[in-house]
C-alpha cells in the first residue's frame, strides 16, 4: 500500500491535532473537521457528463454549477445539480439531464427532477437561485452554452419554464449569475456572465497536429463578450439595461460574478472575474440621465484588474465578504495554475491590496487552477474562512507537467487569531487528501446543525457533499432574513451583532464561487459566548429600514421579518 | 578563456619593469612589486606600488600595475579608477584597454567593457581575446546578432576553438537560426561529451520551449562542469516551468555566485522577490541587472513597479512614462502608469493609459486564432 505525503500528513495529524479537531464524547475519538458524505448514503447518485470528445470542445471543461436551495420552503436546503446538454456540437447517445434532489431531513435525497421539471435541454453551465417575483419562493436560472432558462417556482414541487416570457433567454456562452437589486426598488435585478464568442458552424480547434491530438483550446484565442445586466420589469419580465453603459462596453470572458457593496454607498456593484483579460469592477453610481443607470468599470485603478505585475490572469471564481472585520467588503479571485489566488483587502477608498502573500494563500495556490470557492466561517468562531475547489482545466495536463495535476486537492484555510488566513487543508478530513476536477462549490447548512457544509461539482463526475463536523462546540445563531418592502431575499442587506462585547457586521452579498448558489441563510459564529446582546437588520433599499433586535436565541434558526422582527 | 586574459596582466608587469630598470631608487620597490605580483602577493605588490606612486604618481604604468594588482584581490572599481588615470597618462599603454575592459566587465558595467573593446579592436583587430570578450559581452547583453557578426568571421578563421563555436552556436540557437546552430553543436559533441555541448543542447530546447528536455541536458551539463557559466541560469529556467521557484531560485543563486553580474539571474531573482513583495531584497538584484544592461526595459518596470507598491508614486510615474515613450507597446508599463495616474488623483491621464491599455489588448486579441477563424 502507497501512501502519499497528504494522506501520512493527515494520518499524522489525527493522531496530535486537538486544535482544530473537535473530540466527540467523551473518548479520544476525534472527527475531522469535514466528512464525505457519499452517494450511498445520500442517494444522490446523479453524476456529471462533461460530453468530453476527441475534439476538445471548450465548453466541455467548464461545469458543472450547483446549488442548495430550500425549493420547497420546508426550511430545509435541498440541492440543484446542472448538467450538460445537447448542443451544436454534442448530441448525447443517452439521456443527460439537471438534477433537483428533496432534502428528506435525515442526510438523505431523493431525485425530484423529473417531477419538478428542471431537467433542462441545454449544455448547461451554472445556476443562480433568486426569489425574483417576490412571492417567497426560489425560482431558478440556469445559464448554459445555447440558451439560459428561467424556472418559476410553482409552490407546489414543480416548475415553469418562463424563459422566453420573462425575455431571459440569453444567448451564446453564459456561465455564473447573480440574482441582486442594483436600483433598490425592492425586486431582483440579475446580472449574466458571458463567456468568449465560441458561435459559428466551425468550432475553432486547438491540437498537435504532430501528434494529431486536440487539446482545449486557452480562451484567450476566442474573441470576448459582454455580459448583461437586466431589470426586473415587476411583472414577470426583464429588460436588458446594460447597453450603453461600462458593462456593455467591457468585453470580458466573464467566468464568476459577485454582487456586494464595495464603497458601502448603499449600492450594490459587481465584480467579475475574467479568463485571460482584465477583471472588472462594475461601480454601481446610481441614476444618471443619459444611460438611466450608471456603471463605471474601476478594476485597474481599484487594483483589482490586473496582477501586480500588470498582466491579465485567468480569472475564474471571486467571492467577497468582510475578511478583517472592518466593515468593509473585501475580493477574492481564483486563478489558473502558476498565477496565484488573489486576496483582495479593501483599501477604504474603491481600492484593494493583494495580501495572498501575508495570509500564504499566493503560496499554497501556486500550482492549482481554483474555481468554486466562499469565505465562510465553517467553525462558528465568528472569523471569516476559506474553502477552494480547484482542478486544471486541460484534461492533459498531466502529460506535459511534472506540478501541475488535472485533479487537484480542495484546500481549506482557518483565519487565525492573528486575523491570518492559514492552510488547514491537512486536518481538513479524507476528502482533502484527494484530488479532483472541481468546478462549482455551493455552502449551505444541509442538516440545520448550524455548521455550514459543502457542495463541490466536479467536472464528469459525481458531486461531493461534505458536512461540516468543525462547529461543534461554537455557538451560533442561524437567520433567514425576508424583506417585505426590499427584495424578499434581503440581498443587499447588513446584519449588525454583539456577542461578548465584540461586534461583527456581515454584508449579505449574492452570487461569489463559481456556476454556483448558496444557502440564502446567514449563520452568525459567536465562539464560546452564550448569547448574542444585539442584532441589527439594515435591510437594502428601497425602505432602508433598521430593526434592532434583542432577547435572541442562540443555536438555531429564526425568521426575521422586514419591520416585523423575529417571526419563528 | 580567463587564463588568456591573466597573460595581459604578465605582459604589464613586464611593460613596467623596463621603466623600472631605468630607474634608480625605487629600483628595488619595483622589483619587489613584480615579484609579489608574480607570486600573486597582490596586496603586497599593491602596498609597494601605492609607495612608488608616491615617489612618482606622474608615471602611467604605475597605476597600471596597481590597477592589475587591485583587480587580483577583486577590488575592480579601484582598479578601474586606477587604469583611468594611467589611460588619461598614456593611452596607447599595451593591455591597458584591455584590461579596463575586463574590469567592467568584472562589475557588471558591460556597456561601458563594449566601449573600451571597441577600442581595442579598432587599434588591434586581431586581438582575439578582445574579440571573444566582445562577443561574449554582446551575449549578456542579449545582443546575438552582434555576437554572430563578430563571431562568424572568427570561427571561419579559427575552426577548431571550440570556445568561439560554443559562444557562437548558442547565439545562433538563441536568434532562432536552429539549424547553424546544429552545425556548431555537433561539432562541440565530435570532441566528446563536454558540458558545455549539453548547455547548447538544453539551449536549443528552452527556445523550443521543451522545458523537461531542456531541464535534462542542464543537469547534464552541471553535473559535467558545476561552474560552467550560464548554465545554472538555464536549468533554473527551466525548472521555473517544470519544479518549483524555490528550486528554480537556489539555481539562479548558483549561477550569481560563479558570475555576480549575471543579468537573467539578476533579473529573475529581483522579479521573484518583487512577487514575494519583499522589496528591499529584490532591488539590489534588479540594479545588478540593470548594471549589467543599462536602461533595460524590463529590469526598469521591475524598479518602477517596486517604486509604485512602496508609495513612490511620482518616482514610479517618471520612470513608467520614460518606458512607454521608448516602448508605446509594453502593455504592464501602462496598466502601471496608469495605476500611478489615479494614485496621484490625475484622472484624465490615468483613464488615457487605460485607453492605451483597451487599445493594445484589443490588437493583441485581434491576432489571435479563434478570431481570425469566425
Amino acid at each position: 500500500m502507497i501512501i502519499t505525503r497528504r494522506e501520512w500528513l493527515w494520518l499524522a495529524t489525527a493522531f496530535s491535532a486537538t486544535r482544530l479537531w473537535r473530540r466527540q464524547g467523551p473518548g479520544l475519538a476525534t472527527v475531522p473537521l469535514f466528512a464525505e458524505v457519499l452517494p450511498t448514503s445520500s442517494g444522490i447518485s446523479w453524476v456529471h457528463d462533461n460530453a468530453m470528445s476527441e475534439n476538445h470542445y471548450l465548453p466541455e471543461t467548464l461545469g458543472p454549477g450547483c446549488a442548495f436551495l430550500d425549493f420547497d420552503n420546508d426550511g430545509w436546503m435541498d440541492i440543484f445539480l446542472v448538467n450538460s446538454g445537447p448542443s451544436d456540437f454534442w448530441k448525447p447517445t443517452k439521456p443527460v439531464r439537471n438534477a433537483l434532489y428533496k432534502n428528506n431531513r435525515d442526510g438523505t435525497f431523493t431525485d425530484v427532477t423529473e417531477k419538478a421539471g428542471v431537467g433542462g435541454a441545454a449544455f448547461g453551465m451554472g445556476v443562480a437561485v433568486g426569489d425574483y417575483d417576490n412571492d417567497g419562493w426560489p425560482d431558478i436560472f440556469v445559464t448554459a452554452y445555447g440558451k439560459c432558462t428561467l424556472y418559476k417556482n410553482n409552490h407546489d414541487g414543480t416548475f415553469a419554464d418562463v424563459t422566453e416570457k420573462s425575455g431571459l433567454a440569453t444567448p451564446g456562452w453564459t456561465t455564473s449569475a447573480v440574482w441582486f437589486d442594483y436600483d433598490n426598488d425592492g425586486k431582483l435585478d440579475l446580472f449574466v456572465c458571458s463567456f468568449v464568442d465560441y458561435s459559428g458552424e466551425h468550432k475553432f480547434e486547438c491540437g498537435d497536429n504532430k501528434i494529431g491530438k486536440k487539446y482545449y483550446c486557452i480562451p484567450r484565442v476566442f474573441r470576448p463578450t459582454a455580459s448583461f445586466l437586466y431589470h426586473n420589469n415587476g411583472d414577470g419580465t426583464f429588460t436588458e439595461v446594460s447597453k450603453g453603459t461600462d458593462i456593455a462596453k467591457a468585453l470580458g470572458k466573464g467566468l464568476g460574478v459577485v454582487a456586494t457593496d464595495v464603497n458601502n454607498d448603499g449600492r450594490i456593484d459587481l465584480f467579475v472575474a475574467n479568463d485571460t483579460v482584465q477583471n472588472f469592477l462594475f461601480m454601481n453610481r446610481g441614476p444618471a440621465p443619459a444611460v438611466k443607470w450608471k456603471w463605471e468599470e474601476i478594476a485597474l485603478q481599484a487594483g483589482v484588474g490586473f496582477s501586480e505585475s500588470g498582466q491579465a490572469r485567468s480569472g475564474m471564481g471571486v467571492d467577497a465578504s468582510d475578511l478583517d472585520n472592518d466593515g468593509w467588503q473585501d475580493l477574492f479571485v481564483a486563478n489558473v495554475d502558476h498565477e496565484m489566488f488573489s486576496v483582495y483587502e479593501n483599501n477604504k477608498d474603491e481600492t484593494f491590496h493583494d495580501s495572498a502573500q501575508q495570509h500564504g494563500v499566493a503560496q499554497a495556490t501556486r500550482l492549482l487552477s481554483g474555481w468554486g470557492l466562499k469565505y465562510f466561517d465553517y467553525d462558528n468562531d465568528g472569523a471569516i474562512d476559506l474553502i477552494l475547489a480547484n482542478g486544471h482545466p486541460d484534461d492533459m495536463i498531466d502529460g506535459y507537467s511534472m506540478q501541475v495535476k488535472y485533479k487537484e486537492p480542495l484546500l481549506l484555510f482557518h483565519q487565525g487569531e492573528d486575523h491570518k488566513l492559514h492552510n488547514v487543508s491537512e486536518q481538513a478530513g479524507p476528502a482533502f487528501q484527494r484530488y479532483f476536477p472541481a468546478r462549482g462549490l455551493a455552502v449551505g447548512d444541509f442538516d440545520n446543525d448550524g455548521a455550514i457544509d459543502i457542495l463541490i461539482g466536479n467536472n464528469g463526475g459525481a458531486p461531493l457533499l461534505l458536512k461540516n463536523q468543525a462547529a461543534k462546540g461554537n455557538n451560533w445563531l442561524g437567520i433567514h432574513l425576508e424583506g417585505v418592502r426590499s427584495n424578499r431575499d434581503a440581498i443587499g442587506a447588513k446584519i449588525v451583532w454583539i456577542a461578548g462585547g465584540k461586534k461583527r457586521s456581515h454584508f449579505k452579498s449574492n452570487g461569489g464561487s463559481y456556476l454556483s448558489s448558496h444557502d440564502p441563510r446567514e449563520v452568525l459564529g459567536i465562539g464560546n459566548t452564550a448569547k448574542i446582546d444585539e442584532l441589527e437588520i439594515h435591510w437594502p433599499g428601497p425602505s432602508k429600514q433598521v430593526d434592532k433586535l434583542t432577547n435572541l436565541p442562540i443555536n438555531r434558526y429564526i425568521r426575521i421579518i422586514e419591520g416585523k422582527g423575529i417571526v419563528g | 578563456m580567463w587564463k588568456s586574459f591573466s597573460l595581459i596582466f604578465f605582459l604589464l608587469g613586464l611593460a613596467a619593469l623596463g621603466w623600472a630598470q631605468a630607474a634608480q631608487s625605487p629600483q628595488a620597490l619595483m622589483d619587489d612589486a613584480i615579484a609579489k605580483q608574480r607570486a600573486g602577493d597582490f596586496p603586497g605588490a599593491a602596498k609597494q606600488y601605492r609607495s612608488l606612486l608616491k615617489l612618482h604618481p606622474e608615471v602611467a604604468a604605475i597605476h597600471s600595475n596597481l590597477g592589475a594588482s587591485l583587480a587580483g584581490m577583486g577590488l575592480f572599481e579601484d582598479a578601474i579608477h586606477e587604469y583611468k588615470i594611467a589611460l588619461n597618462r598614456m593611452p596607447g599603454l599595451p593591455g591597458l584597454r584591455l584590461n579596463l575592459a575586463l574590469a567592467y566587465y568584472k562589475t557588471g558595467r558591460i556597456a561601458e567593457a563594449v566601449e573600451e573593446l571597441i577600442r581595442v579592436r579598432q587599434r588591434d583587430p586581431d586581438n582575439s581575446q578582445a574579440t571573444l570578450l566582445l562577443a561574449d559581452c554582446h551575449f549578456r547583453m542579449g545582443q546575438n546578432k552582434d555576437v554572430i557578426r563578430i563571431l562568424q568571421p572568427e570561427e571561419a578563421k579559427h575552426p577548431d576553438d571550440l570556445a568561439i563555436a560554443y559562444l557562437l552556436g548558442t547565439a545562433l540557437i538563441r536568434d532562432d537560426k536552429p539549424a547553424e546552430g546544429q552545425v556548431l553543436v555537433d561539432k562541440i559533441l565530435r570532441n566528446g561529451d563536454s558540458a558545455e555541448a549539453h548547455l547548447m543542447l538544453g539551449t536549443a530546447k528552452i527556445q523550443a520551449a521543451d522545458f523537461a528536455g531542456a531541464r535534462d541536458e542542464l543537469a547534464k551539463a552541471l553535473a559535467l562542469n558545476s561552474s560552467l557559466p550560464g548554465a545554472h541560469v538555464l536549468y533554473a529556467h527551466a525548472l521555473q516551468v517544470t519544479s518549483s521557484p524555490e528550486e528554480a531560485m537556489k539555481e539562479f543563486q548558483a549561477e550569481l555566485a560563479i558570475d555576480p553580474y549575471n543579468f537573467d539571474s539578476n533579473l529573475q531573482i529581483g522579479a521573484m522577490l518583487r512577487k514575494e513583495q519583499k522589496y528591499d531584497e529584490a532591488k539590489p538584484y534588479l540594479m545588478r541587472a540593470l548594471a549589467t544592461r543599462p536602461g533595460d526595459l524590463a529590469v526598469r518596470y521591475q524598479l518602477a513597479a517596486i517604486a509604485l507598491s512602496e508609495g513612490k508614486v511620482d518616482e514610479a510615474r517618471r520612470e513608467l512614462e520614460s518606458i512607454v515613450k521608448e516602448s508605446p507597446g509594453f502593455t504592464e508599463a501602462h496598466v502601471t502608469l496608469s495605476m500611478a495616474y489615479f494614485r496621484l488623483k490625475r484622472p484624465e491621464d490615468g483613464n488615457r493609459e487605460k485607453g492605451i491599455v483597451e487599445k493594445l489588448t484589443a490588437e493583441a486579441q485581434a491576432k489571435q486564432p479563434g478570431v481570425k477563424a469566425q
